[in-house]
């Protein structure tokens, strides 16, 4: 290892910005008057400290939310900003919305298989109907087992028997381990002849009233949907989300009634991150009637819970039978437009040229043309027009986290009947998988886990190698620099580099107590030219040690536009 | 504004600064970072207020109830009493008299002065859905409907005025026995047609150009019990949008006149066909239709009841009803292109004639037109059909609110 007068103008003349934003993370940063570091930075959890039973329940129209993000959102200049949720480390801590699992920590098989669920499976030994169901985009009921418990049913249509039933158990196990509150969800079965009708129960009509619930009712259902060969039906049962039910909630702005909602959505890089594990399962529909937020009591308070409700509409589940633009489209573009109708249709689009292997239990769900940039939602959300790749790489590390062993453990919940299309669901995944984590782990600097012995010896890990989607030899440069954590001010000490992931660290580093460093860390390697960029990491001497405390893959703020336009690599 | 609504925005605006601009100094400070955003949250909870959805959402919530949940109470009503009657505005009052069943009592006023009222009884969820009943009763009335004269060598300076009016009333039961595919539909009408002389001033009234001998049913009032029965194969997805699928189906009609004087029979012939090429970007639509008539002895078809082909839904680079006679052919082409999830344009060519004889239905001596338009659809309806089309007589622009075929 050499010292090297290695220097980065630009990343000197950014400094300020970016002490400010290592500082101040969190919902944009809080006050820094005096330190810029808390002495309880990185924070593993948000806080909930108020009281939320004012939240009151509301639904946003659907098809508000539609309109407004397809020709209102769709015209949304992303901010470039970073998350605002996020540590000082550039993580998501938990909080309501979200649980670090995959990626953070090890899920196991028997984990994944398991899922959220926490309680027991239904009992269908007898199923009470008590009325309609009223989210997700199959047919269904709201009924009781024979133990009493209420779920929410769902069935496949004819066209796709095991298809939507399969995809929310899966998509469920998924994103659970993605770090996601999801709803216990269970296959299971549905016998027309052990139903009963709760002598309470009602249904809408169009006439706006609630009558009583028939069998005709039932029957309209289950006319449409996919039966067994032995006359019974496959369901996927929802688990009733416990608390008071407050409606969706929207990927902008922050509850008005939840006082501790302060990030606004947009900004909290879970919900960003939902392009990258949305295109991974072709998550196509993120709108607030397939989300829901209920209030809940945790240690004598009243707060807000977040879920991830419908995820139903994911790998080939997303089109319907005589669709094939979802997930390739938004439902109205203008470019698109325009296009088709100047070139009355000669100018194809993908989707119209794209290969499936068409499973009815699947769908229709490749791998092969898919590409994680140009995946597209059936609307833009705000929070994923403001994706950065940061929070891409946040994400892809997650993906990435994702074994094979674990993708086909999580596809054989899905219980499909047909080998062949299981393996299939599976191998599109991976397939998927693998191009998300090579293009979003090499868009930024990979250099990922820096630790800071005792002696000063600085080792890394580079995300980008350790998947599998980068080789080749590479040097390692660290830009060393006393940090003062109460103004600011940053003085450099040197520069030192390595042909491997352990740098040693110059002389002259502090030793006392208290004291914070600064290290710059880029890397030189044919053919990456983003893992030039350097990272800002900070640690703090504590003791004998150094402990990481900040960490910075892109400035605080972009090129306003930027977030979502970076080009397909 | 008021003192409670400044502090709010003030401290709307406080957060909002905060959020944003995190280096200027808060009081008290917080010493940790889980204490600073306890007190943003605290600051926050000061400001609490119930979601408030604006006027669009307001307005789009009610059309997603509209859309969702049907008709609303109050709606606009676009059905013209007659074809022709240019630029239709009107409106409709709907009730649910119990779960599914609906009386809607509606009304339109066209810029030609045509006038419709009705009120509609539907029950569409008879024999366990397989089932729906229409009984409409009304009044209609056209004052300037077209007739150019019988056959194709007619000219469109040809034209004369009538006026009709109608009272009327009918039952339509349609019935899907096995809920899909096979279509029958049974109807039985009373109505009475006036034909009177026409109120337009631009062209002479049809009376001053012909007589009760060149033209059956000149200045009559017929008194007709209408009934009908239809056989059909439909596999669309919706005869109001469809990109896929197609319908074959045959209507006979029986008129009974009350006097036996211009009594007869029309039997409708109708065939529908959607291709959809390149996963249903693009769609092939074809149409046919041809209705034929025959007299019962010693009655003649009246002029007004002639098959006819000419306008907004048969040949739509001509007028409405431009072409009338005995029997009627109307061939449509359609090439659609889907825009996006909303909107086709399509580009057709319409053929059509008329004839005095069935034998005379061939593809000889047809009228044709050719244009563009763009469709702005649902998954099941055309909500508005925007037309050019062009031909031998001239340029024609159509608006309509239901879909071409």
């Amino acid at each position: 290892m050499t010292t090297s007068s290695f220097a980065s103008h630009t990343r000197r003349a950014s400094l300020p910005i970016l002490v400010f934003v290592a500082l101040g993370q969190f919902a944009g940063g809080v006050s820094t008057k005096g330190l810029h570091f808390y002495p309880d930075d990185p924070i593993a959890r948000e806080p909930e400290s108020q009281d939320a039973s004012q939240a009151k329940p509301y639904e946003i129209g659907s098809l508000f939310e539609m309109a407004n993000n397809l020709f209102v959102t769709a015209g949304y200049k992303p901010s470039g900003t970073r998350a605002r949720n996020i540590n000082t480390t550039d993580e998501v801590p938990d909080s309501n919305w979200f649980t670090n699992r995959i990626g953070t920590t090890t899920v196991t098989v028997d984990q994944i298989v398991r899922g959220p669920i926490v309680g027991a499976a239904p009992d269908p030994s007898r199923w009470v109907l008590i009325r309609e169901k009223t989210a997700g985009a199959h047919p269904g009921f709201t009924a009781r087992d024979a133990k009493g418990e209420t779920w929410f049913l769902e069935f496949d249509p004819p066209y796709f028997p095991e298809g939507a039933t399969g995809a929310v158990e899966v998509a469920t196990k998924i994103f659970w381990a993605l770090g996601y509150n999801q709803v216990e969800s269970f296959l299971t079965t549905f016998d027309p002849k052990r139903v009963e009708i709760d002598e309470k129960a009602t249904i809408r009509r169009p006439s706006g009233a609630r009558t009583k619930f028939t069998q005709d009712d039932i029957n309209a259902i289950l006319e449409r949907v996919a039966r067994n060969a032995d006359g019974t039906y496959r369901v996927i049962a929802g688990r009733l989300i416990p608390g008071k039910i407050l409606g969706g909630f929207l990927y902008d702005k922050t509850r008005p009634d939840d006082p501790n909602d302060v990030v606004p959505h947009e900004h909290r890089r879970e919900l960003r991150a939902l392009r990258v594990f949305g295109a991974w399962t072709n998550l196509t529909d993120l709108k607030a009637a397939n989300t829901l937020d209920a209030l809940v009591t945790e240690n004598g308070r009243s707060i807000v819970k977040h879920y991830l409700q419908d995820v139903g509409s994911t790998f080939g589940m997303c089109n319907d039978y005589y669709e094939w633009d979802l997930s390739w489209e938004h439902f109205y573009q203008a470019d698109t437009t325009r296009r088709r109708l100047f070139s009355f249709g000669f100018a194809l689009s993908p989707w119209q040229t794209v290969d499936y292997v068409e499973y009815p239990s699947i769908g229709k769900f490749e791998g092969d043309r898919f590409d994680p940039r140009t995946w597209k939602p059936q609307t833009p959300t705000t929070a994923y027009l403001e994706l950065r790749d940061d929070d891409a790489f946040w994400a892809a590390r997650r993906v990435g986290a994702f074994t094979d062993e674990l993708i086909r453990a999580a596809v054989h919940t899905g219980q499909f009947s047909d080998p062949m299309a299981e393996k299939y669901l599976a191998d599109v995944l991976i397939k998927r998988r693998n191009k998300i984590t090579s293009l979003y782990l090499n868009a930024v600097n990979p250099v990922v886990a820096p630790r800071l012995e005792a002696s000063g010896r600085l080792t890394v890990d580079n995300a980008a190698v350790a998947a599998g989607v980068a080789s080749g030899p590479a040097t390692y440069r660290a830009a060393w620099f006393r940090f003062d954590n109460a103004t600011g001010q940053t003085q450099a000490i040197a520069e030192t580099q390595s042909a491997t992931t352990s740098i040693e660290p110059p002389g002259g580093l502090p030793t006392a107590a208290g004291s914070f460093v600064a290290v710059d860390l880029s890397v030189d390697s044919d053919g990456h030219p983003t893992w030039r960029q350097p990272i800002r990491v900070y640690f703090r001497r504590a003791g004998d040690s150094w402990t990481l405390v900040g960490l910075e893959r892109l400035p605080e703020s972009l090129a306003a536009g930027r977030a979502a336009q970076t080009p397909t690599h | 504004m008021s003192s409670v609504g400044m502090r709010r925005l003030f401290a709307v605006v406080t957060l909002a600064a905060a959020a944003t601009t995190s280096v200027f100094a808060q009081e008290p400070e917080a010493t940790t970072r889980e204490a600073a955003i306890e007190q943003l949250q605290a600051e926050k909870a000061a400001v609490l207020h119930p979601y408030l959805p604006g006027k669009a959402e307001g307005l789009m919530n009610r059309a997603e109830d509209i859309l969702v949940n049907g008709v609303p109470s109050w709606h606009p009503s676009f059905e013209s009493a007659y074809y022709g009657g240019g630029v239709t505005v009107g409106a409709g009052y709907a009730h649910h008299v119990s779960a599914y069943n609906q009386i809607d009592v509606r009304g339109s006023y066209t810029i030609l002065g045509y006038k419709r009222i009705e009120a509609e009884f539907t029950a569409p969820r008879m024999f366990h859905r397989r089932g729906e009943l229409s009984l409409l009763g009304g009044w209609r009335e056209a004052t300037q409907a077209a007739f150019y004269g019988l056959g194709m060598g007619t000219s469109k300076d040809n034209r004369t005025d009538f006026d009709f009016r109608q009272p009327y009333a009918s039952g339509t039961m349609t019935f899907w026995p096995t809920r899909r595919l096979l279509m029958l539909r049974g109807g039985l009408e009373l109505s009475q047609w006036s034909q009177r002389p026409g109120k337009g001033t631009t062209f002479p009234s049809v009376e001053t150009v012909y007589s009760t001998q060149t033209l059956p049913g000149l200045g009559t009032s017929t008194t007709y019990l209408h009934s009908q029965g239809t056989v059909g194969f439909d596999w669309r997805t919706s005869p109001g949008y469809s990109r896929r699928g197609g319908f074959y189906g045959v209507t006979l009609h029986d008129y009974r006149d009350k006097d036996q004087a211009f009594g007869f029979r029309q039997i409708d012939y109708e065939a529908i066909q959607h291709f959809p090429i390149l996963r249903e970007a693009w769609v092939i639509s074809l149409h046919a239709l041809a209705r034929t008539t025959s007299d019962k002895s010693d009655q003649q078809v009246p002029f007004f009841m002639l098959p006819y082909v000419g306008g907004g839904s048969t040949l739509r680079g001509f007028i409405s009803h431009r072409f009338r006679d005995q029997n009627a052919l109307a061939l449509q082409a359609e090439w659609r292109i889907m825009l996006n999830r909303f909107m086709d344009m399509a580009l057709f060519y319409d053929a059509g004639k008329v004839a005095a004889h069935k034998a005379d239905l061939d593809f000889n001596g047809l009228k044709s037109d050719y244009g563009a338009g763009v469709r702005f659809h649902g998954p099941t309806a055309t909500p508005l059909r925007i037309e050019v089309a062009k031909s031998p007589e001239g340029l024609k622009l159509i608006f309509a609110t239901t879909a071409i075929f």
